[in-house]
């Protein structure tokens, strides 16, 4: 029983092609949940498609931890890498910027153009590191807020997210309900299991325990790059599933000499991994990912008194996706959101995709995710 | 819409006339979506549908149909009391391994339990069990047993003794003959090719 009287909607594909980021300055101080402030933010953004007259066809793709604002096209002729989801930004593509206005904002305690620990503090002249406020969810998606109001958007058709950006993207739902027309979480949950804190924690000691860490106010040149490597490395592995990295990797030997120096590099996995966490280093502030994980580590939409209460003034349309293979953010902390939004009534769809990425296999192009989201959007 | 799934779409419009406008429902084994559809144009319904099956949600989400991909038992457990007023079980009750689990659970979260099912008593099923030796094969289930989901087909009568023995209220109650669109009015576990029930438990 297919829906042959519905024929997938398969349009040519495009490229949005080249693209610049734009940086949005809120001269406003900004208050965070915990209290702490900023006297003034900046947000780095990119936007793809047009921004119709009635302002009503905009879509907010919230990033992961280890993302940006770069999610589709190409800055310049030289640059082979797209944008970390281009696949699904572009002209006939399910986020199809023939018909949406995109916009992707790097987060607020990021490093990659927004302020963050990394940033200068305009009233000290130095950057804020350790002094930069508690970081929630709450205060990423607050901030994000800012930029839609630059856009003078009342209503965004959709927010969508991925991991740190699903977090974000029911963040969303619940603080604006007004603001959200309907909104599509992939890979994430309602909360940290004990498993994903262990593995930030541990993350995290090994930025630490680098005596170039040195509390937090390291030059930004001689950072803890040790310490960022190995926790990306480990991170990274939780972002794969063991058959994944098995059908990619093996056994397979990079260095088939073992009597050469015994702790080189030797299996191509090994070799893969500190790859990642080199090429790493050369993105990211180790004073921003200690607060993004913190903040990802105390999201918690069970508290302070129940997923219920917290999911209760959501109204948006909601559809969220869980992997099977993600034992990261597992298809249960996916699927519990889901439930207690059907308990309350709302309108909100949970599927499950059987895919071998692991916690990325939102970022692995995929027929029937490209489907899902590509229907959701047009519903 | 083919013969095929005029037959498929059965029991929506019985199932329509039990349900009233504004009502919550839930479909288990919802498949694509078509009932929950069809009840939202007609009464305006709160829908929720649950299947297993991946392709059916995204057919689900193309109907604008809310659905939830997973196990139906543990879905039943997620609700609190009487969450709902109508749970329909439309050709689902035969696949599952606990039957009598899954409909307590659905008359706890349900205040009514809509089951509609293919009678095995069926005189064709009958007759061609006898002279063939073979399954319940019709234009829904056109497909041998090797390429068919697990089935456990009742009759009727095996129904209405179960409901007795559980103590579930027989509300309303529709058979249709073999062509599963007149009413058959006499002998169901023999004329009736599908049967329809409204359940509800006594409390």
């Amino acid at each position: 029983m297919n829906d042959s009287e519905q024929a997938p909607i398969i349009p040519e594909e495009g490229e949005v092609g080249f693209v610049e980021y734009q940086d949005f300055v809120s001269k406003e101080p900004f208050k965070f949940v915990s209290g702490g402030n900023l006297p003034e933010l900046t947000l780095r953004y990119e936007t793809y498609g047009h921004l119709n007259a009635a302002k009503d066809n905009a879509i907010l793709i919230c990033h992961a931890l280890s993302g940006d604002h770069h999610c589709a096209g190409v800055h310049g002729i030289e640059e082979r890498k797209q944008g970390w989801w281009n696949f699904m930004v572009g002209p006939g593509k399910p986020i199809d910027t023939t018909r949406y206005f995109v916009i992707c904002s790097n987060v607020l305690g990021g490093c990659q153009g927004s302020t963050g620990p990394g940033s200068i503090n305009p009233e000290t002249g130095k950057a804020y590191q350790l002094d930069f406020p508690k970081l929630t969810v709450q205060d990423m998606v607050k901030a994000q807020s800012l930029l839609v109001d630059h856009f003078e958007i009342d209503r965004l058709h959709a927010v969508i997210g991925g991991s740190m950006g699903g977090m974000q993207t029911v963040q969303w739902a619940i603080d604006f309900p007004d603001r959200v027309g309907r909104y599509i979480a992939l890979a994430c949950g309602a909360r940290h299991t004990a498993q994903a804190i262990a593995f930030n924690d541990t993350g995290r000691q090994a930025i630490i325990s680098d005596p170039a860490w040195q509390q937090g106010s390291y030059d930004p040149e001689h950072g803890p790059d040790q310490g960022l490597a190995v926790a990306r490395m480990m991170a990274h592995i939780t972002y794969l599933s063991d058959v994944g990295m098995e059908s990619k990797f093996g056994r397979k030997r990079r260095n088939a000499d073992e009597s050469k120096e015994h702790f080189e590099v030797e299996f191509e996995v090994e070799s893969y991994l500190r790859y990642q966490g080199a090429s790493f280093v050369s993105r990211f502030d180790a004073n921003s990912y200690l607060y993004l994980t913190k903040a990802l580590d105390r999201f918690d939409l069970h508290g302070p008194e129940s997923l219920d209460a917290t999911l209760s003034t959501v109204t948006a349309p909601g559809l969220v996706v869980g992997f099977t293979s993600d034992w990261l953010y597992p298809p249960q902390g996916n699927r519990e959101i889901v439930e207690s939004l059907l308990r309350l009534g709302k309108h909100a769809t949970y599927a499950e995709l059987a895919m071998d990425f692991g916690h990325d296999s939102f970022l692995v192009r995929a027929p029937r995710l490209y489907e899902l989201i590509q229907r959701f959007l047009i519903r | 819409m083919s013969p095929n799934d005029k037959k498929r779409q059965a029991d929506s419009q019985i199932i329509a006339r039990w349900v009233h406008e504004g009502d919550r429902v839930l479909d288990l084994g919802c498949g694509r979506g078509i009932l929950l559809e069809y009840l939202q144009q007609k009464k305006s319904i709160y829908g929720v549908g649950v299947d297993i099956d991946l392709g059916k949600i995204i057919s689900c989400v193309k109907r604008g149909v809310p659905a939830y991909q997973g196990d139906i038992g543990a879905i039943l457990a997620s609700f609190p009391d009487d969450s709902f007023d109508h749970v329909i079980l439309s050709r689902t009750v035969e696949h599952l391994e606990d039957a009598d689990a899954i409909l307590a659970e659905g008359l706890r979260v349900g205040r009514h339990v809509t089951v509609g099912f293919v009678n095995k008593g069926f005189w064709i099923n009958r007759l061609n069990a006898l002279l063939h030796g073979k399954r319940t094969v019709n234009e829904v289930y056109p497909k041998p047993w090797y390429e068919s989901m697990p089935s456990n087909p009742f009759s009727v009568a095996e129904f209405e003794t179960f409901c007795d023995a559980r103590k579930i209220v027989i509300e309303n109650r529709v058979y249709l003959s073999g062509d599963w669109l007149d009413e058959c009015r006499k002998l169901p576990n023999l004329l009736a090719g599908y049967a329809i029930y409204d359940l509800s438990s006594i409390d």
